[in-house]
């Protein structure tokens, strides 16, 4: 049974990496002077995304579903958000490689192009659909059916079965 | 020795009462076997002492399924036919003295008997008598009228090879169950005695502190807390970026002048506003768009595109803050050149040039304005809607209801 204090301090982790997330792809255009700045900020960003995942899938991991081997019935719910997420992180690393090396030398440039454009829209969409479905994960992920064994996880059970 | 056999069992049989005694006829399993002549006393002595209670023998914890039986019985038929507590002395001591004299009796039968079963009881007298103990019990209870000790020995040694029906052992009694002190609880392979009101009282104490359980902070609680602090952030953001874009939209028509003739004055003042404002922009688009999302179950697109057809308004809602958020992130190139006016404006700022980058770059902010402010017109014509909540309140454990507490059958 997963303990409360233990999934809140979870939840508090997971939410202040997303906000620290949110945070970055706001304002990191803003904090260009310095492209270490950016290049550290965008680092503990990308860390902070794998993170996420790996806690998320630890989680996962954690669950009676998962235990007694209904990993379909977690795939069918959180699927989105582990493809969504490989997604993000993958746009992120590519964005922030090609933005750090256009203005590694003179950070205070006009660097777009239309791939890059693109990129960065792809990139934002991605990030808000990822806060969006790793914040219903995380909230989901509390649910207590999914930590021990009762009637509703039998009928899914039985579902799988058929 | 024969004849004085015979006497005596002709006596005990007119002496038997009609129904066996309560701890006689418990007892008689145990004399009957073949136990050593030193222990039969020593038992007898410690039964003579017992059972007047009738209760300290049920505090035998390693008490067989067999033993079990035959004390339920016994208890069971204690009230149906309450035994005269004015029993004289005498009889007593008259019974007492004619079960010895039984024991002897067999003992000399045993000596006397056949030759070949006195060495089979010889080479297995540690192994039979147990076997034999064991399993007859029961047979004993059932047949209630049997006194014949030398047929019961006779038995005895043939039935320990033969295996006795399962079912006999724990056949249910056929008379009414009477309630008893003391309920048997499984514990490994075993059945031991406990009393019934302890553990009435532990599974009471066990319903308390399920109780006390359920009413604790649950995860589900802790994401219900999460969410709706959310949601509060979400419609402050809705309402903040409706104000902010109406406002920012304003502040261009206002610099731009009319009919658009004051682009440059546009430009030198907005350009160190574009960066932040588009910052902020994002900020507050990812936020609402989260929060519209929440109200739709995005998740299953089926549904997700049911709700739009159906131009629900949360949904509708979802669908203008996403498209806002596209147009929004489209301007991004534009709000860098804008920034960069003053320090690179004949190269990014040619002449003549700023029409065509501005008009667009005005129209799109004014259509995520319009956008921004419709859909928190829709979010707030049903606030309450949300399906992530929905969700959330409806994961809650379905415990089973505990079965109802009636006597468990022994």
């Amino acid at each position: 049974m997963l303990q409360t204090n233990n999934y809140s301090l979870v939840l508090l982790i997971q939410l202040a990496l997303l906000t620290y997330d949110l945070f970055v792809n706001s304002f990191s255009e803003l904090l260009r002077a310095a492209p270490v700045v950016q290049l550290v900020l965008f680092i503990i960003q990308d860390i902070a995304i794998l993170f996420n995942v790996i806690i998320i899938l630890l989680m996962m991991f954690n669950t009676y579903v998962f235990q007694v081997g209904l990993v379909s019935l977690l795939l069918e719910r959180f699927r989105a958000l582990l493809m969504l997420s490989a997604l993000y992180l993958t746009l992120s690393i590519c964005l922030h490689c090609w933005v750090m090396n256009l203005r590694w030398m003179e950070s205070n440039r006009f660097v777009w192009t239309d791939g890059l454009q693109v990129l960065f829209v792809f990139q934002r969409l991605a990030a808000v659909l990822y806060y969006y479905f790793y914040k219903r994960t995380t909230e989901y992920l509390g649910d207590p059916r999914l930590y021990e064994d009762s009637p509703w996880l039998r009928d899914a059970f039985a579902r799988a079965r058929q | 020795m024969d004849s004085e056999n015979l006497k005596v069992k002709s006596t005990r049989r007119r002496e038997l009462p009609p129904l066996p005694q309560t701890s006689r006829g418990r007892t008689l399993p145990s004399l009957a076997s073949q136990d050593t002549v030193d222990e039969v006393p020593r038992s007898r002595r410690k039964k003579a002492k017992k059972d007047p209670d009738g209760t300290e023998d049920m505090e035998d914890t390693g008490m067989e399924m067999g033993g079990v039986a035959s004390r339920r019985q016994s208890v069971s038929q204690t009230p149906l036919t309450p035994e005269p507590q004015e029993v004289p002395a005498a009889r007593k001591k008259k019974k007492k003295k004619q079960q010895t004299l039984d024991l002897e009796g067999d003992q000399a039968g045993l000596v006397n008997g056949d030759a070949a079963d006195a060495a089979e009881q010889t080479t297995d007298a540690e192994e039979a008598p147990r076997k034999s103990r064991k399993k007859k019990k029961p047979k004993v209870v059932e047949t209630p009228y049997v006194n014949d000790l030398d047929v019961e020995e006779d038995d005895i040694i043939s039935d320990a090879q033969s295996p006795i029906p399962q079912h006999s052992l724990f056949s249910a009694p056929t008379g009414q169950s009477q309630p008893v002190g003391k309920m048997f609880v499984e514990h490994g392979r075993r059945f031991q005695a406990a009393d019934r009101i302890d553990k009435r009282m532990a599974s009471d104490q066990l319903d308390t502190n399920f109780m006390d359980i359920q009413s604790m902070w649950t995860t589900r609680d802790v994401s219900l807390k999460v969410h709706s602090g959310y949601r509060v952030i979400g419609l402050f953001a809705h309402g903040f970026l409706a104000g902010y874009a109406a406002w920012n939209v304003i502040v261009i028509y206002v610099l731009s002048g009319e009919q658009f003739s004051t682009l440059n004055n546009l430009l030198q003042q907005y350009h160190s506003l574009a960066y932040p404002s588009q910052s902020l922009l994002y900020l507050l688009l990812a936020l609402s768009t989260v929060s519209a999302f929440d109200r739709l179950n995005l998740a299953k697109a089926t549904i997700a595109m049911r709700s739009l057809l159906m131009l629900e308004p949360a949904a509708l809602a979802s669908l203008l803050y996403f498209a806002a958020l596209v147009l929004t992130l489209s301007q991004q190139m534009t709000s860098d050149r804008i920034n960069l006016y003053p320090s690179s404006n004949s190269t990014l700022w040619p002449p003549g040039s700023e029409h065509t980058t501005l008009y667009p770059w005005i129209g799109v902010n004014l259509a995520v304005t319009l956008m921004v402010g419709l859909a928190w017109a829709l979010i707030s014509t049903g606030p309450e809607t949300d399906y992530t909540e929905e969700f959330l309140l409806s994961m809650e454990v379905e415990y089973p209801k505990p079965p109802q507490k009636a006597d468990m059958p022994v």
